[in-house]
């Protein structure tokens, strides 16, 4: 006799998308959660809007909350998993949560354990980002956006010149990133868009290696950016940036107008890609899961065309716990799962 | 004293025009994006080089049609001022460039920036034209500037392959074509009506270009002159 639980490690977008659905489809969530909040990294980090759309990242994880939030969910938060047994169909997990622990069942788990900035002094300091105060990620950026306030560190004053520098931390051989972070053309576009609003007298450059903008980003972000906001893209990556003055020298190529390129800005802003969280590559070290070269859970299934599969039946990965994934992509795959789980339970109930 | 990251500036960003004031850039900048045309020929541009790859005048000069739209989409002030001086006269006028995915018209900002350059007298433009002193002497006389012998097989070849036989037939082909204006003519698109030239001729001389002309070659303005004035008084 298999359980009819399934069993959502992690409670971000991800999670929250997989544990309602399941819900939706009558039957038990249990949505296990190591922070005292859901939310996920949106919440944790502070974002202040979604790039899709530009829907305020509170209240948008508000409403996932509040969407999983029924009877048919049970949710554990500060919660972490330590062990997990057994098979699909029957998963017996051990939990803990600060007293003593708790044993779980399951038909089927979901592993919505997403994915860590990049952090620029992970292995070398890429362009100074803990020597120079005016050195800052997207994910700082997105503090100062929800303060309505984005100032340099070493002084406080506005900023006139803002640059935004692309690929940090991916598709970067010397690091070990190869793969392209996906959501960080998009952020970045979104992010200068949000500057320009905010402070119509500053300049706002881009540099970058190509611009990833698939699908509706083209018509909502980056061309607005450009025709509206006019905002500087140039192809080209920064080699280094120099303090010059109380300014930032950014270094790099002009390469579509073929010149040497040398800009003084007063805020660099990095965009970092993402790498799989802690948790991510805890929970497949746990679960015995395959993972890719680069940490993330190998998902895919042998034909490759199921994205939410592990390489262990009965688990299944959503988000950016299998890799770069937006939040279109996190919810997508979140209903995928539910659906693969449910199925499973039915089949063998 | 030594170079160190506070004073370091290798120089290679360079103003090719330091001795123009930044004010005046900016006013003919200003000028340029007051015409009534601007947002109608710019929109944003992601440097895809399509523009580029259609243009004649990108394979026989020194002209890319994407740096003028890039250049006003960041609104690069001093490579505008470069592009004012320079880099229009090398623009046939032909509007290849509209297949431009973004419904940019380089071509059309080209138009803007010559009749802001040619209206401020820049001396410079003056100059430069002085070099196309043949140009305008072959729109003055035949009426129009690119000619069938431009055509070389192997530059666009989406042109299709009978270029090449076209190109090594040249004037028995023209020979053939059964109408007057193109017939034998090689060394223009067609041969000019005496009313178009008529027209022409009249209008350079109303809107005062023909004078123009005599600041910056008078030799071509004497020859114009004496060329224009001869057939319009045979005209008339």
């Amino acid at each position: 006799m298999s359980n009819n639980k399934v069993v959502i490690i992690g409670g971000g977008p991800a999670g929250l998308e997989a544990a309602r659905t399941v819900s939706d489809l009558g039957y038990a969530a249990v949505l296990i959660e190591k922070r005292q909040r859901l939310g996920g990294t949106p919440d944790e980090e502070q974002y202040a809007k979604l790039t899709h759309h530009f829907r305020d990242a509170a209240e948008a994880m508000d409403e996932m909350v509040a969407a999983a939030s029924g009877p048919g969910v049970q949710v554990l938060t500060h919660t972490q998993v330590t062990s997990v047994e057994g098979e699909a169909g029957n998963f017996r997990l051990t939990v803990q949560n600060g007293g003593a622990p708790q044993t779980l069942e399951a038909g089927a788990l979901i592993l919505a354990t997403g994915f860590k900035h990049f952090d620029p002094g992970r292995e070398t300091q890429y362009y100074n980002y803990y020597t120079y105060p005016d050195v800052i990620t997207i994910a700082d950026l997105e503090g100062m956006l929800k303060a309505h306030k984005v100032v340099r560190l070493s002084n406080g004053e506005t900023p006139k010149r803002v640059a935004f520098i692309q690929c940090v931390g991916s598709r970067d051989r010397q690091i070990g990133n190869e793969y392209c972070s996906k959501v960080c053309c998009g952020i970045a576009s979104k992010q200068a868009i949000e500057i320009r609003q905010l402070l119509p007298d500053t300049q706002v450059f881009i540099f970058y290696i190509d611009m990833r903008m698939y699908g509706y980003w083209e018509n909502e972000l980056y061309w607005p950016a450009q025709e509206q906001y006019k905002v500087n893209y140039v192809k080209g990556l920064a080699s280094e940036i120099l303090a010059k003055g109380d300014r930032l020298l950014i270094r790099g190529e002009d390469t579509t107008m073929s010149r040497p390129m040398e800009v003084l800005v007063d805020l660099v802003v990095l965009s970092v890609g993402m790498e799989p969280s802690d948790g991510t590559r805890e929970m497949a070290r746990l679960l015995g899961l395959t993972q890719n070269k680069y940490g993330y859970i190998a998902a895919g299934g042998p034909g490759g065309l199921d994205p939410v599969a592990t390489s262990r039946p009965g688990v299944f990965v959503v988000g950016a716990a299998a890799g770069p994934a937006d939040m279109d992509d996190s919810i997508a795959t979140a209903g995928l799962a539910a659906a693969r789980a449910v199925a499973l339970l039915r089949r063998q109930a | 004293m030594a170079t160190n990251a506070a004073n370091w500036n290798p120089g290679k960003i360079t103003d090719k025009y330091p001795g123009v004031p930044y004010e005046e850039k900016l006013r003919l900048f200003a000028e340029v994006k007051a015409d009534a045309r601007y947002e109608d020929y710019l929109y944003g541009c992601y440097e895809c080089g399509i523009c580029v790859s259609a243009c004649p005048s990108a394979r026989f000069y020194d002209y890319s049609p994407r740096v003028i739209a890039q250049t006003m989409a960041r609104e690069d002030v001093n490579r505008m001022y470069e592009i004012l001086v320079e880099d229009i006269w090398n623009c046939a006028q032909c509007f290849s460039c509209v297949r431009c995915p973004r419904q940019n018209s380089p071509g059309g900002l080209v138009t803007l920036i010559r009749e802001i350059a040619v209206r401020n007298g820049i001396k410079e433009t003056r100059d430069v034209l002085q070099g196309y002193s043949r140009v305008i002497y072959k729109v003055m006389l035949k009426g129009n500037q690119v000619s069938p012998d431009m055509l070389q097989p192997d530059f666009f070849p989406d042109w299709g392959p009978w270029v090449r036989s076209f190109q090594g037939n040249m004037n028995l082909w023209r020979q053939a074509i059964p109408v007057d204006s193109l017939r034998g003519v090689t060394d223009a698109a067609w041969k000019t009506d005496d009313q178009t030239l008529r027209e022409l001729y009249t209008i350079w001389f109303e809107t005062g270009n023909i004078d123009l002309i005599a600041e910056i070659d008078e030799g071509l303005y004497e020859l114009l002159l004496d060329v224009m004035e001869e057939a319009l008084e045979d005209w008339a």
